[in-house]
């Protein structure tokens, strides 16, 4: 790994500061899981020059649930998450999220703030030493359009120039679901509209801006996660959904659903939660529910199979529901 | 050498004293530490390491401190060859900067040997080893699983152990040797193969 | 030693026959719970291997690789790097000290893949390494100035595809070696066409006859230590650190390349993190290390070098071919004809050797046609079998399928040796030594199909649904078992003065089987010891070959070198126990320990050595060699050294030695499978594997194998694939994270059945175990997933080929 400054904050103006003072050549770490596998491998577009270590601000590792919100600060460690008896009883598809991410180890380290935060998932983008020179690097295409796009987007490219790269986070499918929203070190953002497409970054955040807490409210409904993967562990989704679920009297009143590692931000399933409204849970209706949520898909020449798959995790997530 | 007061010259037998010299007697801030000074407690032992902000704790663990327990098999944290505890964390020592590790207390698969940990013979006994490479990362993760839940399921051992990649293919003698290694903390008998 | 086993050694077509002189009791060998020589170094991190060894002011060594399929250096300029601070030397392809070609393989010579330019100007794979190599102080900074090597690259096009590569107008993958054309025949074999028996008359007695294409793909070994060396030139001669299996190889070599005699030359073989074949980069694995050692001799200092992740998934991989098979077979399920054409992409290992070994039928043609391609070479890893177990278990699955017949009645129709069935070799297996005539095929399908209740489970392909609403299949496949391969074994032993312990002393090459705690039971029982009074000392200068030269199979080879050792040693010290020690000076007052008794009179058994007939008459070894004399107190009862040494010259077996001895020791593996009918995901529920070792020398090494080899074959059959990208060439999955090998949560359980017929080569019957589960598992897993979804989908069966099985897509 080639060097860098590194910066300890001692506290949110510091670390703010700091990055006002680099600009946009530094990066702020928290568990590193993935900012340092990016700089072993050498691919991002400039190489930082300054690590900002938020680790040693206090505060901001917690679990609370008061008022009917649960806070969760941006340092908490998934494994934190995943195993916190609150989260598992009130917000299944939150701890079933972050139990499924990665590892133990990694979820050890990496904490929900870098979660949401992480890079898009693209081995062409990720390929050492930045061997492809795609849209995120200032280069003039995006590499998967004729190449292996088994793990990429089924929902077309980002609207301005046609990235293909899918995010890859389980927990923001969750955060989405359960209608979060995202505390900055200078705003609130709802946690939908935390994410954006365009190519230069996966997130809306400003480069001195740094997620501080997220805020869940207590669910109306019921909750559940699934995730699709080629392992058990480790991997990140082929694709991944998250739901919420109100019933009333047997009938969905409100849904929330949202897929992941489909689209090159969180896709939320409109179309499945349109079609679940005033509709009983069952297996006929979460089917016709999936098959809502994929009928605007337009997979690429390699991943056709990942529209079958969206359908199935996005039936799976609300039978989960019930 | 011992601390000197960069004001008076003063000698002291202790950092400590020295800041609170400092303070005292010229009214000044005590020196900053240096930039790069991790306190480790690695197996017990402390150590005082200048390290540049790019360098790994598995790089100060294996390479400066001579501990071949840590492997580095992926080098990109998904594969659990070079798990340490770090206060009380299993974590992976090549995606984790030394420089952040201030103050930290480590064990590695020589410490829990040194302890006389059970896990050891339980994964000799077991043949938990092929090549033997992913071997000690295995131990120091199922070391961290125990310290925190002393009666795991085998479900529970497993979903622990999950990151760990093993290419020999030993993952079926891992629960039964991590089981054992429970009861025989608890002081039960151990169990037969 | 007796002369069975002298004869074994000098004539090595007397190792062509069973083990004529097993012992007649065992104790340390086959017991369980004899604790592993090497578990507590491993478990706890103490055990070295080569990529712990530093040394100091040792620089680090990079070598530029390739970043596109097929491409040349028009021209290069190294300056900044070489000026950088840090770097202290750099060697480019235009070095004067570079040969033109030399031999860098390290394993199967010849071709191109055997004698290439050490440093090429030219790049036929992306992730080669080539043209620049650079020795820093740091690997950071060798980094750097790779980074900075300026090079005008003239990229050419390439083939990734073998079929498109063949085709008329195709580019050339290497025109400076293959300037005629892509085409290529095998690389273990002279002739692209094969021909047993007579395929015409074969398929005219065939009731039906059927055909298919299939397909293998590119795993690759993912050795958890990567490839990495070190190179130390001191003054004169080298001293080397190597990961490699067959390190006395690679030292003679180094002194090959260096020009220099071999005697000087050191290999430190240590602990290897994981060598399943080869290792990696079989085609230029020696290429580093030649590399360091030009850049450690001009710079004085040590080299050291290791591969990234990445380079090494880009190394090289397994073969990977397709295939166009076509059986005839009679209503009754007797194959009277198979005739398979693969189009191979590098190697061809053989495709049907294991109809010849294995069955009895006896019409059969094997062709195979490669072509040269801009992808990493291929090597064999656990192992080169696995073309022709993956024929074998296809063949038996289709006609099983067309049949509509249980494939394990099948494969008992077929069980045979070079075209004679297996009902009709009890006079071969006498011929070859064998006293009973067990019939093991049969054995292992009986144990195997109870653990798995296959009678109750098993049902024609596509007809059972879970009421968990998957898809449920059974499979099933055999073949023989490795019996050994050709190469010899060569090692010491020794009494320790002190105490009275053996100890072997033999080069290591450690795949992890617990080879070495094998060994020390054979020195146990051969030599009358307690199993814990018998060690194995790495004799770290590679020399004392304590393998074959593929590392296949070693126990069988080397077992009997270890053999021959305890039996001379045992005999030594029973001829000191009875012999003066001094004979001239009887005034010395030193008489024979057993001054009565001649060596055949005494017996060693648990260390101690006593009169057969009078067995309170003993004596433990240590009161019997006595310490070693030191100063100021003579002790004239001291023995002479007691060293012994062994050897073994194994003839192989394998396909393409003149006359395959006949194996008549199989294997029979059996995994259930759940499958997801929306969205392609297959579970491995349950994985039995029945294996005729002959003798189980450590049972649980033996297991270790099996469990082992499973959770590799599944790992492969489910997911394992390097992806190169269609467009450009390059590698995409270079990492642990893409490259999808199992975890722990990935496999079902796993039962192990160990069957003993004594029907292996190998000392007291046994044979290999290492390689061949992880090498014949993915048959049976193929017809698991055929069995449930009534389709069959090549492997990986990744859920986008399931999927496409299941006409979803």
């Amino acid at each position: 790994m080639k060097n860098f400054a590194h910066i300890n904050a001692r506290s949110l103006d510091e670390a703010v500061t700091a990055l006002q003072r680099y600009g946009k050549r530094a990066a702020i770490i928290a568990g590193g899981t993935d900012l340092l596998g990016k700089m072993k491998d050498e691919i991002l577009p400039a190489y930082p020059e300054a690590l900002v270590n938020i680790k040693t601000i206090p505060g901001l590792n917690l679990i609370e649930e008061k008022k009917g919100t649960l806070s969760i600060g941006a340092l908490t460690r998934l494994e934190d998450i995943a195993i916190d008896a609150r989260i598992i009883d009130g917000y299944p598809a939150l701890a079933e999220a972050a139990r499924r991410t990665a590892s133990t180890h990694l979820r050890e380290m990496g904490t929900i703030g870098g979660n949401i935060c992480q890079d898009i998932r693209c081995w062409y983008y990720r390929n050492q030493n930045n061997r492809f020179a795609c849209l995120r690097k200032g280069g003039g295409r995006c590499y998967a359009i004729d190449g292996d796009n088994r793990y990429h987007s089924i929902f077309g490219g980002s609207v301005e120039q046609g990235c293909y790269a899918v995010h890859p986070s389980d927990t923001a499918p969750a955060l989405i679901a359960l209608d979060a929203t995202i505390k900055t070190s200078r705003r609130s953002i709802k946690a939908e509209d935390f994410f954006q497409v365009s190519v230069a970054k996966t997130t809306v955040l400003d480069d001195d801006e740094i997620v501080t807490e997220i805020q869940i409210p207590k669910p109306a409904g019921t909750s559940a996660f699934v995730k699709f993967a080629l392992r058990k562990a480790i991997d990140f989704p082929i694709v991944n959904c998250a739901a919420m679920v109100t019933v009333s009297k047997k009938k969905v009143t409100a849904a929330r659903i949202c897929l992941n590692a489909v689209y090159v931000k969180p896709y939320r399933a409109t179309a499945a939660e349109d079609a679940m409204k005033g509709k009983a849970i069952n297996e006929a209706n979460a089917e016709a529910a999936g098959a809502a949520a994929v009928s605007g898909a337009r997979p690429m020449p390699y991943n056709a199979y990942m529209v079958q798959i969206a359908k199935t995790m996005v039936k799976r997530a609300i039978l989960g529901c019930a | 050498m011992p601390p000197i007061c960069p004001y008076c010259s003063t000698t002291f037998d202790a950092v400590d004293k020295l800041k609170t010299h400092i303070i005292a007697e010229h009214g000044a801030e005590p020196l900053p530490r240096p930039e790069g000074l991790i306190d480790l407690m690695v197996n017990g032992e402390r150590y005082e390491l200048q390290v540049e902000p790019n360098v790994t704790l598995y790089t100060v663990i294996h390479d400066r401190l001579g501990l071949t327990g840590v492997k580095m098999f992926c080098d990109r944290g998904a594969c659990g060859s070079c798990t340490v505890i770090m206060n009380g964390r299993p974590v992976l020592s090549c995606m984790t900067l030394a420089i952040e590790c201030d103050s930290a207390t480590i064990e590695t698969a020589e410490g829990i040997a040194a302890a006389k940990h059970p896990l050891i013979e339980t994964y000799v006994k077991h043949h938990c080893m092929q090549c033997g490479y992913c071997t000690p990362g295995f131990v120091v993760t199922a070391k961290a699983l125990l310290d925190r839940n002393p009666n795991p399921t085998e479900e529970e051992i497993r979903e622990a152990l999950s990151g760990n990649l093993c290419r020999c293919g030993t993952y079926p003698q891992h629960p039964k040797a991590v089981a054992e290694a429970a009861k025989l903390l608890q002081g039960g008998e151990g169990g037969t193969r | 030693m007796n002369k069975d086993d002298r004869e074994r050694i000098i004539a090595p077509e007397h190792t062509l026959r069973a083990d004529k002189y097993p012992l007649e009791d065992y104790s340390a060998i086959g017991r369980r719970g004899v604790r592993r020589k090497d578990g507590y170094e491993k478990a706890t991190g103490y055990a070295v291997y080569t990529t712990d060894v530093q040394l100091p002011g040792q620089l680090m060594l990079r070598i530029l690789t390739c970043p596109y399929p097929h491409a040349r250096i028009k021209s290069m300029d190294t300056s900044k790097a070489a000026a950088l601070p840090g770097v202290r030397a750099l060697l480019r392809y235009d070095d004067p000290e570079l040969p033109e070609r030399a031999d860098v393989s390290g394993h199967f010579g010849g071709g191109t893949e055997g004698h290439e330019p050490v440093l090429n100007r030219v790049g036929y794979w992306q992730g080669m390494p080539m043209a620049v190599a650079v020795a820093a102080d740091t690997e950071d900074i060798a980094n750097e100035a790779l980074g900075l090597v300026e090079i005008d690259w003239e990229e050419r096009p390439f083939n990734l595809d073998q079929e498109e590569a063949l085709k008329p107008g195709a580019p050339l993958s290497n025109p400076e070696s293959f300037p005629d054309g892509n085409f290529v025949i095998p690389a273990q074999q002279r002739e692209a066409k094969v021909v047993w028996g007579n395929p015409d008359e074969g398929f005219k007695e065939a009731d039906r006859i059927i055909e298919w294409r299939m397909r293998k793909d590119k795993e690759n070994w993912v050795g958890p230590e990567r490839p990495n060396g070190l190179f130390r030139w001191n003054g004169e001669y080298p001293e080397v650190w190597l990961k490699h299996q067959r390190p006395h190889l690679s030292k003679r070599q180094i002194a090959r390349f260096f020009k220099i005699p071999v005697s000087q030359v050191t290999v430190h073989c240590l602990y290897q993190g994981g060598t399943f074949g080869g290792w990696s980069q079989m085609a230029l694995n020696m290429q580093p290390n030649m590399i360091a050692g030009i850049l450690s001799k001009r710079t004085g200092k040590p080299v050291k070098w290791q591969f990234t992740r990445r380079e090494d998934f880009c190394g090289a991989g397994m073969d990977n071919a397709r295939y166009q098979v076509k059986v005839g077979f009679k209503n009754d399920g007797v194959i009277t004809a198979v005739a398979a054409t693969s189009c191979f992409a590098r190697k061809g290992f053989a495709h049907l050797g294991h109809f010849v070994e294995n069955t009895r039928v006896h019409h059969l043609l094997q062709e195979s046609n490669g072509a040269v391609l801009n992808i990493m070479p291929g090597s064999a890893f656990r192992c080169e079998q696995n073309m022709n177990a993956l024929c074998l278990g296809a063949v038996l699955n289709r006609v099983a399928e067309a049949l509509e017949m249980d494939p394990t009645e099948v494969a008992l129709k077929n069980d045979g040796v070079e075209g004679r069935p297996m009902a009709d070799l009890a006079d071969l297996k006498r011929a070859h030594g064998f006293g009973g005539d067990r019939d093991s095929l049969k054995e292992c399908i009986e144990v195997g199909k109870k653990a798995i209740e296959w009678g109750g489970k098993w049902h024609l392909p596509g007809t059972k649904r879970l009421p968990n609403g998957k898809l449920h299949g059974m499979g099933f496949t055999f073949t023989h078992e490795w019996s050994d391969s050709s190469g010899s074994g060569a090692l010491g032993m020794r009494i320790e003065r002190d105490d009275g312990s053996a100890r072997i002393l033999a080069q290591r090459c450690d795949n992890g089987c617990a080879a070495e705690t094998a060994y020390c039971q054979i020195a146990a029982d051969e030599l009358g010891f307690r199993y814990e009074d018998v060690h194995y000392r790495q004799f770290e200068e590679a020399g004392f070959t304590t393998m074959t030269p593929d590392s296949s199979t070693n126990l069988t080879v080397n077992g009997y070198a270890i053999r021959n050792a305890a039996r001379q040693l045992r005999q030594k010290i029973l001829e000191i126990a009875t012999t003066p020690r001094i004979p001239e000076r009887p005034d010395m007052g030193y008489y024979p320990p057993f001054p009565d008794y001649k060596p055949e009179d005494l017996d060693i058994k648990d260390g101690v050595v006593y009169v057969k007939k009078d067995p309170s008459k003993r004596m433990t070894m240590a009161e019997l060699v006595r310490p070693a004399f030191f100063m100021g107190k003579m002790d004239i009862g001291s023995t002479e050294p007691l060293f012994a040494w062994g050897w073994q010259n194994q003839q192989g077996a394998f396909m393409g030695t003149p006359g395959p001895r006949p194996i008549f020791v199989r294997q029979a593996h059996f995994v259930e499978v759940e499958v997801d009918p929306e969205t392609g995901d297959i579970e491995v529920t349950k994985v039995v594997n029945a294996n005729d070792v002959g003798k189980a020398v450590n049972p649980e090494g033996v297991e270790g194998q099996q469990y082992g080899g499973s959770v590799m074959g599944i790992s492969r059959a489910r997911a394992e694939d390097t992806i190169y990208c269609p467009a450009t060439g390059v590698v995409l999955n270079g990492n642990l994270i893409d490259y999808k090998i199992n975890t722990m949560l990935d496999c079902g359980p796993i039962d192990t059945i160990i069957i003993e017929t004594g029907m292996g080569y190998g000392p007291y019957g046994s044979v290999g175990i290492g390689e061949d589960v992880a090498t014949v598992l993915p048959s049976a897993y193929y017809a698991a997933v055929h069995n449930a979804i009534g389709a069959w989908v090549d492997m990986p069966t990744t859920p986008d080929r399931v999927l496409k099985a299941l006409g979803r897509l």
